[in-house]
């Protein structure tokens, strides 16, 4: 092998799941080097992307020594333009007395309907923290594991098993107009749903969406939702000094230009300005198209896999606007307290749906879904971080073209709930899907390198045949979002990419 | 070539009015969309055409594409077992493309005219799997069965016939080379290449020039024992070659439903065009890799000399314990070798270790009554007939 060795394993990219994956393997006494693209490290955990974070498990957090970070839970509020908000905090008798408020029915009812819901993500989330089964090689291992999801799932008891299946492939909104009235609770429920991917309420699998996000949220609809004490870049910076404590080397403005493949074989890295580096393991924290068609490169892949990844849903439909403020505005019906916490605007089904159709053929919607979240910035200055949906990946106009109007519209629904935003914004960014893409070299801008769906779950994740984290290059491996069990900020696929890695040496 | 599809789901090909002309039996088939002549009068007159004088095939319904672009070298050595890396200008290589798994596709013949300019053609469409491939090279992939006329013109007298038709100085062109030509102010492609495993030609030329070369190679022919040849004869030609056929010898890996049917290039006695050793990657080349490395290839396809004189179409192959061990892919009493020969795929060791004691099982229908024959079977080289003849340069002239 030519050049010097001097790494066990180079990461490609610096984001969460990246320096977990380096502490994990640095911690077992291997030399490892990130390459980071950009200037620094972290990826899309940061203030501008990242609004609220679910916790980190034990299991994440003691692989990597023990994560000293303290975590804020937050409450959800549905903003309603009558200013009859609802405040949700994941806790079973104040939410029930909130929610009795509007409807004693409902409020019942939704007792009813978390306890089962948090059930069954149980079920799925027991799942969701080891290495997924490889469907294609046939080790008894692996069909263990597969037969013990399904053992999981029966031993539900039969009521509950029929009704996991029937849950599989339903969309949320028929679950929520069955059980809830209150049209403000449908929707709170059902934004969650649908959060960062690319269906709408009334599109099937909505439901699994949920039960994804509830099994890295404590199992609890509204209960798993925090903020990290000092900003959420916290997690970035603690993650990079467990780094430097561990001797990882990182390199950052350093941009992989492709693999260096020798025998079928990855063995390094040749970064944009020509540079080459060489290790016994190459990982990729980047997206799984990226991963394959930009660092393996599509001349070194057999046509059914590049068919697969081709396939690969990853055209992401959130956007995000940081409005820069030089005071806070005053929200119809909401004290300091509501201020710090996740407003959510999505009054109904009919009011997601309605804004997710022209998505589906790329137009925009001018009333999108909101979830907004006030911080301060480094000069204790408040601004507001809106979480916007759906803003297609592509526009028929070109997003050049729309992005003020589109702006002016979003700040019109907020001044529904804050009269006087108008006069608070000093400056205005809206970073769109594409914006994140060139951005954070993500591609399609998706926030979860790719749909969480059905088919792009467990052992599909990203494409079968490349799940358990290896790629179909040996020597290269991935352990982004992209991966099982997907994004959502939990450093799980960094923490079970290294154990595949440690594996292999 | 417009047609009224209303009255005919299959097209014609541009030699269509010739053929017809030719056929005496009305004997058609469907190849590819196109209707062509099986036989046109008795299959054992052309076979004998094509082993004694010059045959014609109308080849149009072959699959061709053409692929252009600054990759297209790159993706034809991407997309092939062969390592074509070193293939020169106006040069034609035969060659398999396999699936992920390492198992053949199809085989077929690649043309090519520059770095950026080549030709497919093999026998089934296989469009869509080319784009698909082409994914990240800058090529253009062109599907032109339509729109370039074909057709194969094999046997001892092939080459003077040829000449006799306008193309000078053919007999210097080596085996799997290829030459332009203007002919009567018609461009024609000829390449030296075909199917019978015997000295042999094929042409390629736009379709308005179709039925004028047709006739022109009638008249050239004449004095040299010159017919048209169908699918039939064809057949006969390949097997005593020991030319696989796709879908007869092995199944197709995009076609075959069951996975166990599928075959790799070793398991149908295509290991020389695996260059494992190439230095770039190429679709199969893992698999293929793995397979060679733990020796798990399961078949062989080989040649059987068989006892007696009766052909063994689709028999079963058994060891001395009577075991089932393979089965008779394509058979024939070969006129020419005066032998009982046929090709079949074995269960290894038997075809590669063990090539003695095996016997077929052949029902021989006489008058609706079936003789059972338990004939004795030896191993040998796929390829039953090639004479010298076929890669001799210069080629040889008859007048």
């Amino acid at each position: 092998m030519p050049g010097n060795l001097s790494f066990d394993a180079i990461i490609i990219g610096g984001g969460h799941n990246g320096l977990v994956c380096a502490n994990v393997l640095a911690r077992k006494n291997k030399r490892v080097l990130i390459c980071e693209a950009r200037k620094e490290c972290g990826g899309m955990v940061n203030n501008d992307i990242t609004n609220y974070v679910p916790p980190v498990t034990s299991a994440v957090s003691s692989s990597i020594g023990g994560m000293q970070i303290n975590y804020i839970p937050k409450t959800t509020i549905a903003l309603s333009e009558t200013g009859q908000h609802i405040r949700l905090v994941g806790n079973q008798h104040i939410d029930h007395k909130s929610i009795s408020t509007f409807s004693s029915h409902d409020a019942d009812r939704f007792n009813d309907f978390h306890e089962k819901m948090s059930k069954f993500s149980k079920t799925l989330g027991s799942f969701m923290m080891s290495s997924p089964p490889r469907i294609m090689n046939n080790s008894f291992s692996d069909y263990f594991k597969l037969f013990k999801l399904g053992l999981n799932v029966r031993l539900l008891g039969k009521k509950n098993f029929n009704e996991f299946a029937r849950m599989i492939g339903l969309n949320i909104a028929d679950e929520l107009e069955d059980n809830f009235e209150n049209t403000l609770l449908q929707g709170l429920i059902a934004h969650d749903s649908v959060i960062g991917s690319n269906l709408g309420p009334r599109s099937p699998g909505s439901l699994i969406n949920l039960l994804y996000r509830m099994a890295i949220h404590n199992n609890s609809l509204f209960g798993g939702i925090f903020q990290i004490e000092g900003g959420n870049d916290q997690f970035t910076k603690h993650l990079i000094e467990k780094c430097k404590s561990n001797n990882v080397e990182i390199k950052t403005s350093a941009s992989v230009k492709n693999c260096i493949i020798e025998n079928d074989c990855a063995v390094g890295v040749e970064l944009n300005n020509g540079e080459k580096m060489y290790a016994k393991k190459i990982i990729s924290n980047a997206d799984p198209r990226s991963t394959y068609f930009s660092l393996l490169g599509s001349q070194n892949l057999d046509t059914d896999v590049k068919r697969k990844i081709k396939h690969h849903r990853s055209k992401g439909r959130v956007a995000k606007l940081i409005l820069e403020l030089d005071k806070l505005p005053s929200f119809n019906n909401c004290d300091d307290n509501d201020l710090d916490s996740r407003m959510v605007v999505a009054p109904s089904i009919d009011y997601i749906e309605e804004t997710f159709n022209p998505s589906k053929f790329d137009k925009l919607s001018l009333e999108p879904t909101l979830e907004i979240c006030v911080k301060k910035d480094s000069d204790q200055n408040p601004k507001l971080d809106i979480k916007v949906q759906y803003a297609p990946y592509k526009t028929h106009q070109g997003w050049e073209n729309i992005k003020e109007s589109y702006v002016k519209s979003i700040i019109r629904i907020i001044s529904k709930y804050a009269p006087n935003i108008n006069e608070c914004i000093e400056r205005k960014k809206l970073l769109t899907p594409d914006d994140i893409e060139s951005e954070y070299n993500v591609s399609g801008g998706h926030w979860h390198h790719g749909e969480i769906q059905i088919d792009q779950l467990f052992m599909m994740r990203p494409i079968p045949g490349a799940s358990q984290y290896k790629t179909h290059l040996d020597g290269l491996f991935m352990c982004g979002a992209g991966t099982h069990p997907g994004g959502g900020l939990t450093g799980i696929s960094g923490k079970n990419a290294a154990k595949a890695v440690l594996d292999d040496f | 070539m417009t047609q009224d599809l209303r009255y005919s789901a299959l097209k014609k090909t541009p030699f269509h009015s010739r053929t017809s002309l030719a056929s005496r039996t009305n004997k058609y088939y469907n190849w590819n969309g196109y209707t062509v002549p099986t036989e046109y009068s008795t299959t054992e007159l052309e076979y004998t055409a094509a082993r004694n004088g010059t045959s014609v095939m109308d080849l149009t319904p072959m699959g061709k594409y053409e692929i252009i672009g600054d990759h297209a070298h790159q993706f034809v050595d991407y997309l092939v077992t062969r390592d074509l890396s070193k293939m020169k200008d106006n040069t034609v290589a035969y060659i398999i493309w396999c699936n992920e798994d390492g198992k053949v596709i199809d085989d077929g013949t690649i043309f090519k005219f520059s770095s950026t300019k080549f030709m497919l053609c093999c026998a089934v469409k296989i469009y869509n799997w080319l784009n698909d491939s082409a994914y990240g090279f800058d090529v253009t992939i062109t599907d032109v069965t339509d729109t370039i006329a074909a057709l194969a013109i094999q046997g001892p007298t092939s080459c003077s016939t040829l000449k006799k038709f306008g193309a000078t100085d053919l007999e210097t062109l080596k085996p799997f080379e290829m030459r332009e030509y203007n002919i009567d102010g018609f461009d024609i492609l000829i390449s030296r290449t075909g199917f019978t495993g015997d000295l042999g030609y094929e042409l390629w030329t736009d379709p308005k020039n179709a039925e004028m070369t047709w006739d022109n190679i009638e008249i050239a022919g004449k004095e040299l024992k010159l017919r048209p040849f169908g699918m039939y004869a064809l057949e006969m030609t390949r097997i005593e070659a020991g030319f696989i056929q796709t879908n007869t010898d092995f199944m197709a890996a995009e076609d075959s439903l069951r996975p166990t049917r599928m075959r790799s290039p070793y398991e149908i006695g295509m290991g020389w065009l695996v260059h494992l050793n190439k230095n770039s990657y190429f679709v199969g080349k893992k698999a293929l890799k793995k397979e060679k490395e733990e020796n798990t290839t399961e078949r062989c396809l080989v040649g059987l000399d068989i006892d007696g004189d009766k052909p063994a179409h689709g028999s079963v192959i058994y060891n001395s314990k009577k075991e089932d061990i393979g089965i008779v892919t394509a058979a024939l009493w070969s006129p020419i070798m005066k032998k009982n020969i046929a090709l079949a795929s074995l269960k290894r060791p038997y075809g590669i270790k063990i090539k003695e004691n095996i016997f077929a099982e052949i029902y021989h229908p006489e008058e609706l009554e079936y003789r059972k024959i338990w004939a004795r079977c030896k191993v040998v080289k796929r390829q039953f007939f090639n004479p010298e003849r076929r890669n001799k340069v210069p080629a040889d002239l008859y007048e």
